[in-house]
């Protein structure tokens, strides 16, 4: 979990950021109608993906805050608070110590929750929900001075958090099973937020020094789970304790420590990442211009100032290479959070699942990556909510009681294929298609006439969801509509597949980059041109004369047909130099089908950053943009359909 | 009250030991019951405060039986008899609503402490 603490930081940060700017713009501009509520559906976005990140990095007093701070935007998104200054103070606050935990936690701490915060927030959601002022609700919880115990921290939902030991006496000959039967007991009582040893090892039948220890969240009073424990054979002693109040948040004095961590990080953003590539590309020409310029100085000047533009060449070439690999991120770090999502979501829906990850090594640009974060969480719950059944239903359809879900990522020449499947229950077209329906998305007839598998993509469009209950897993109104727009606004393509009983399948068709393309280079004559590789089929090495020739025309036999083959020289215009006996064609895709191109050599194949043609480039046809080599070369990128059109 | 008990195991022997222990305790046995199926009838018939369940029977498991009993009546009380090397069954029927378990070969005194306190009578 450490490694992924930097991104959590940074992310968690950039949320709170975003909620807190629409806090006060909220309440700034007296907003009305859809401009209010699309600002209310961003704030509730952004409180959801602080809770669903904190859960996953195990922070319970963050996602617990964020919950209630949820709760009560989704109270003011359907329009049911009469005070919403107060509101907006309250949420403030919320977003307020949610940041200061936020910080704690980059620092390696585990924060609680502000119990008086929590239970502030807690009853201006019950008040709001009776249209009461917010300050008027019942106080959740008695005033923490009057207990006799410790104040408990506030769980999610208005439960309190206990930490439950039991050990089992020496004479019970199956102690694992013992547990189990306590753990199933609380189970009934409240819900488990943890467990050691956990179920599973209960199962197998493996419980260390026979001792159980479980934090739940619950509803009843200390006295009631002792009593409901005490109905268990065979327990030798049973401490129950609510949870401490954490120790009040420390000043804001930062630490040294905790500043170094969150340094290690920095979340940039892409636009200037962008900005940084192009910079580069500017340098490289600078440098490249200013070595012709050198070779015109007289000659005690000259050595010197070669030498000065071979550094300059130098670090700029490194700065290049250093600055496209910023861009290009492993996904590693998108995906392998998702395993341990999925089982904590799993363990609180009583499910069983399986994560396998594959492809992981796969690299995409960091722009697109940053975006997919929420997503692809979100198509996961998905999966484990909607899609995999209760074990015992499994088993009945004679499936291994284990959900199976596979992230699987895959390059596919310029695309990343990012696959999310599960062998759950599947999704009903029919379904789909009547939630639609009834969501006036579509009429009655066109949905109908639509087949299978094009209904199932009309899951993607909002408000249609065919889950009969929204749970706080993934319904809520961040759905696969908000999935299908990220993935889109990326330039890729959202797909689903699902068979009844087999299970479903999310496919996420994306763009490998937004501004770096691979390219293969040719020579012609003198010059260096660059085809984008996703066009290119293949290369031969040919003699140009022993050619069938068709309508004047070379041919090239190539994959059981037959080619036409044009001089790339001649098309664009070039001296052409002197005709060797073997030319190299390269079979590339243009509109009209392949064709071959004749050039001198294959260089070879570079990530190339795109840069777009100013006027008059622009203007040329055949050319769609322009790259500089590590070498300081420009070379242009050409768009074979319309080279040859022209 | 004197607490009434649905008994239930396939064999006879075992039926006759376990009737033998409640009776002594002050319980009263009202029906016993040799299969899963007769159970859930019995069950339905008699409505007992406490069941004893064996795990392995034919026609209907004990684990099937309690998990259509628990449908009726999810406050039902059923304790399973079950034996060493029968633990992931036991916890299947606890999954099912099973609200305690007792291990064969098991001593009366044993048998009674659990219905006891299974019953909140400890």
């Amino acid at each position: 979990m450490a490694k992924y603490l930097g991104l959590f930081v940074s992310e968690a940060n950039e949320h709170l950021q975003r909620l807190s700017e629409g806090l006060v713009r909220l309440e700034r501009a007296a907003l009305a109608g859809p401009e209010r509520a699309e600002l209310l559906d961003d704030m509730f976005r952004h409180a959801h993906s602080v809770k669903g990140m904190a859960g996953a990095m195990g922070l319970e007093g963050i996602a617990a805050t964020a919950h209630r701070a949820e709760d009560l935007l989704g109270v003011l998104r359907r329009g049911q608070s009469p005070a919403e200054p107060e509101a907006v103070d309250l949420l403030l606050a919320a977003t307020d110590a949610l940041s200061s935990m936020v910080e704690q936690a980059s620092a390696g701490a585990s924060p609680e929750a502000d119990a008086a915060l929590a239970d502030r927030l807690a009853r201006a959601v019950a008040a709001a929900k009776e249209g009461l002022p917010l300050g008027a609700g019942r106080p959740a919880a008695p005033p923490p001075a009057a207990e006799a115990e410790a104040p408990a921290l506030p769980a999610p939902g208005g439960l309190r958090s206990f930490t439950v030991q039991v050990s089992v006496s020496a004479g019970c000959p199956v102690p694992a099973v013992r547990g189990f039967l306590v753990l199933k007991k609380l189970n009934g009582l409240g819900a488990v937020a943890r467990s050691t040893p956990s179920v599973e090892d209960l199962r197998a039948g493996r419980i260390p020094s026979r001792r159980l220890e479980v934090v739940l969240d619950s509803a009843e009073t200390p006295q009631a789970l002792e009593r409901a424990l005490s109905q268990i054979s065979d327990l030798e002693s049973v401490t129950i304790r609510a949870l401490e109040e954490a120790p009040p948040p420390p000043a804001p004095s930062r630490e040294p420590a905790a500043q170094a961590e969150a340094s290690r990080t920095v979340r940039v953003r892409a636009e200037l990442l962008d900005y940084f590539l192009d910079t580069v590309g500017e340098l490289i020409l600078a440098a490249a211009r200013l070595r012709e310029v050198g070779r015109s100085l007289p000659e005690p000047h000259r050595q010197a100032h070669e030498e000065g533009v071979d550094r300059l060449q130098g670090i700029v070439k490194d700065l290049h290479g250093k600055v496209m690999s910023v861009r290009m991120t492993p996904i590693a770090t998108l995906v392998e959070r998702l395993p341990r999502v999925a089982r904590d979501l799993a363990r609180k829906m009583g499910k069983q699942v399986e994560v396998v990850v594959t492809g992981a090594e796969i690299e995409i640009d960091r722009a697109i990556l940053d975006e997919l974060s929420d997503p692809l969480v979100h198509v996961l719950r998905n999966a484990v909510d909607h899609g995999l059944e209760p074990p015992h239903l499994r088993q009945l359809a004679g499936k291994p009681a284990a959900g199976r879900i596979t992230v699987a990522a895959r390059r596919e020449r310029d695309r990343v294929i990012l696959e999310v499947s599960d062998d759950g229950k599947g999704m009903d077209p029919a379904r789909i298609r009547a939630a639609a329906v009834a969501r006036g998305v579509i009429g009655e007839e066109e949905a109908l006439s639509l087949p299978d598998r094009e209904a199932l993509q009309l899951a993607c469009l909002p408000g249609v969801s065919t889950s009969d209950v929204v749970t706080d897993v993934s319904g809520r109104g961040v759905g696969l509509d908000a999935v299908k727009r990220v993935v889109e606004s990326v330039g890729g393509a959202l797909e689903i597949d699902s068979s009844p009983a087999v299970g479903t399948r999310f496919t996420l068709r994306l763009p490998l980059t937004v501004a770096v393309q691979s390219a293969l280079l040719v020579r012609v004559g003198d010059e260096v041109l660059g085809l984008p590789i996703a066009k290119v089929h293949g290369a031969a090495e040919v003699e140009l004369a022993r050619l069938e020739r068709s309508q004047g025309g070379p041919l090239l036999g190539y994959g059981g047909g037959h080619v036409p083959v044009h001089d790339l020289g001649r098309l664009l215009g070039l001296p052409a130099g002197p005709p060797g006996p073997r030319r190299s064609v390269v079979v590339a895709e243009a509109e009209g089908g392949r064709v071959g191109l004749a050039v001198d050599a294959l260089i070879g194949q570079e990530e190339a950053v795109l840069k777009p043609l100013g006027q008059p480039l622009s203007l040329v046809p055949g050319l769609s943009a322009v790259t500089v080599l590590g070498n300081g070369r420009p070379v242009f990128i050409l768009d074979v359909s319309r080279l040859l059109a022209a | 009250m004197t607490k009434r008990v649905l008994v239930v195991d396939d064999a006879i022997f075992m039926r006759n030991m376990i009737k033998d222990i409640f009776s002594g305790g002050g319980f009263e046995v009202v029906g016993e019951a040799a299969n899963g199926l007769e159970a859930v009838e019995k069950w339905k018939e008699l409505k007992p405060d406490l069941t004893t369940m064996d795990i392995v029977m034919p026609f209907k498991s004990g684990i099937e039986a309690t998990r259509d009993i628990i449908k009726h009546d999810a406050k039902a009380v059923i304790v399973m008899c079950s034996a060493l090397g029968q633990e992931s069954l036991v916890m299947e029927a606890i999954e099912a609503g099973a609200s305690d378990f007792i291990v064969k070969p098991f001593k009366s005194e044993d048998v009674l402490s659990v219905v006891k306190k299974v019953l909140g009578e400890a």
